[in-house]
């Protein structure tokens, strides 16, 4: 006998398919989650030594290298290439109304510090670092490393994702700051040469304040946690073969990017809140 | 050694279990053990016991659930119904920090030598000797070194995997498994990629680890001559469920069709392979 009440076909179908891909999100989400919290345990684990460290010394140092040193060219060059479109943009932009460049340098300068420095160094570290993390970890999966790792009693978050997370957190402050840097000096370069500013004028850091500082190191903190994270849960789920590798390797760059760009928002509306729009 | 049990041809077992169940008093027990992947069974109501010291060999067609089912017993999936049971206590529902003791009496072999890439193969024997026995570092490197020199691999200690040979990963790889002094191995595949020379290196030693420590051995193969040269009994897993259980020479006499199309290789015949 058929229920008279019980939708048609075609719409329970769609209300099925909606409804698993409901689940699978709120499972990844949860997974994530895990992923996050069990980074932080393994921190705790680390600092108060009730573990023994599975991996040979100089991880975290292999992992700065491999993170902070090899990403600075790729930082320097693509920051300092912004810089000069910002800042050539920007003097255009002046010379066509007031011709005033008094102003632009220091002005620059606080918006570098306050966002575009941290937050254009986490983007590009999202696909140069997030894809190197979720490809060895996607692999490791798909080869049945993971399994031999909980084998031999090691916690896959503890040797995969805590070394790369201290690394991360370490390189994308440090990564921020001189692409900054590179980024203010080549806006600088680019206004003398295309525009004639004095770089006595140009480069001028009274406009930056300490609120400005502590947002730059918020939230190069906060992006270079996330993309770790995002990353390892992004391998963690890889399945099959070399197929789930590229697919873990790109969801790892779209929420590696994706998390930076959400981080920036809340973290910028929350300092507008909590100054009051006196930023 | 624990002498192997008698043959049981042609035995699926099919018992069930409630919370109520009395532990198992067998070494390794599955009670109806059930698995589904994306709402696919895999396993549907295994039932199968596995004596202290034997060789178990489980053999089926690709993709029947033979890897998965070996993985249940040490947490590396987890069943969807059932009981899983080993030397007396259940191990299905242990949380993933309680399976440390279990795998550390519990080794496994996996498919592809699963050595880790940015280790030498003395620093990947080391990782485990380190974890489960709290070994310094060096010591633990010392004591890889003296495991590395059991399967003749001393002189490659220091070198990484990707310049080895596939024999010679499977071999450290079970230098590592065999670090612990497991008391049941489990073997996915072995001989899987091996030259026949190597391959018969590899099931003679399975049988020494038997003979001469005691040691159970779980082992999954396609390959004919390691099952029937090698095994005490065989299980063969057939649409998610033992279909027969028997000694070599048992299986072979089987009248059972089904084990006779897999003993014989024929592609026409009653069994069904998915994919084909």
């Amino acid at each position: 006998m058929t229920d008279r009440h019980a939708p048609p076909g075609w719409l329970r179908q769609r209300i099925e398919t909606v409804g698993a891909a409901v689940l699978d999100s709120g499972w990844a989400a949860r997974e994530l989650w895990l992923v996050y919290v069990g980074t932080w345990a393994g921190i705790v684990r680390r600092l108060s030594r009730r573990h023994l460290q599975g991996r040979p010394h100089g991880e975290i140092t292999r992992q700065l290298h491999a993170i902070g040193n090899r990403s600075l060219a790729f930082i320097a060059v693509t920051l300092g290439f912004i810089g000069m479109v910002m800042a050539y943009e920007a003097c255009l932009q002046i010379s066509r109304v007031t011709g005033d460049f008094s102003q632009i340098g220091g002005q620059l300068l606080r918006l570098i510090v306050s966002d575009f420095a941290p937050t254009l160094a986490a983007l590009m570290l999202a696909t140069r670092v997030g894809a190197g993390i979720a490809a060895e970890i996607g692999s490791m999966k798909v080869t049945e490393q993971i399994d031999a790792l909980r084998m031999s009693g090691v916690l896959p978050i503890d040797y995969l994702i805590v070394p790369r997370f201290i690394a991360s957190l370490v390189m994308t402050l440090l990564l921020s700051v001189l692409g900054g840097v590179f980024m203010y000096a080549a806006g600088g370069l680019t206004a003398k040469y295309s525009f004639g500013v004095n770089p006595g004028v140009f480069f001028d850091a009274s406009q930056v304040r300490g609120r400005h500082v502590v947002l730059l190191i918020l939230k190069a903190t906060s992006y270079g946690a996330a993309i770790p994270v995002v990353a390892g849960f992004c391998g963690l789920r890889a399945r099959g073969s070399s197929e789930g590798v590229g697919w873990a390797t790109t969801a790892a760059v779209i929420g590696g990017s994706f998390a930076v760009i959400f981080l920036d928002f809340a973290i910028s509306a929350a300092a507008l809140l909590l100054t009051g729009g006196d930023l | 050694m624990t002498a192997p049990p008698p043959a049981a041809a042609d035995a699926p077992a099919a018992a069930t279990s409630t919370a109520a169940a009395p532990p198992s008093t067998a070494f390794i027990e599955y009670r109806a053990v059930s698995k589904a992947f994306a709402g696919q069974p895999v396993l549907r109501d295994l039932s199968l016991s596995i004596s202290r010291g034997e060789i178990l060999f489980i053999v089926g067609t690709s993709g029947v659930g033979k890897s998965v089912a070996i993985k249940l017993l040490i947490g590396l999936y987890r069943i969807d119904a059932g009981e899983i049971w080993f030397d007396g206590q259940r191990v299905d529902q242990l949380p993933e920090r309680a399976l440390a003791p279990l795998r550390k009496r519990i080794g496994m072999v996996f498919q592809s030598a699963t050595l880790f890439d940015s280790m030498t193969l003395a620093e990947n024997v080391a990782l485990p000797l380190r974890k489960h026995r709290r070994l310094a570092w060096s010591a633990a490197l010392d004591d890889a070194r003296r495991r590395l020199a059991q399967v003749h691999m001393t002189e490659h200690a220091d070198r990484y995997p990707a310049e080895l040979s596939d024999g010679m990963r499977k071999r450290a790889a079970i230098a590592r498994t065999l670090a612990l002094d497991p008391e049941v191995v489990l073997f996915d595949e072995p001989t899987t990629g091996l030259d026949p020379v190597s391959a018969r290196r590899i099931d003679r030693l399975i049988r020494e680890l038997a003979s001469r420590l005691g040691v159970t051995a779980v082992v999954v193969s396609h390959d004919p001559p390691s099952i029937f040269g090698t095994a005490d009994r065989i299980a063969l897993l057939y649409q998610g469920a033992i279909r027969a259980l028997a000694t070599p020479d048992a299986l072979r006499a089987s009248p059972d069709p089904i084990v006779q199309q897999f003993i014989t290789g024929q592609s026409t015949g009653p069994m069904e392979t998915p994919g084909f």
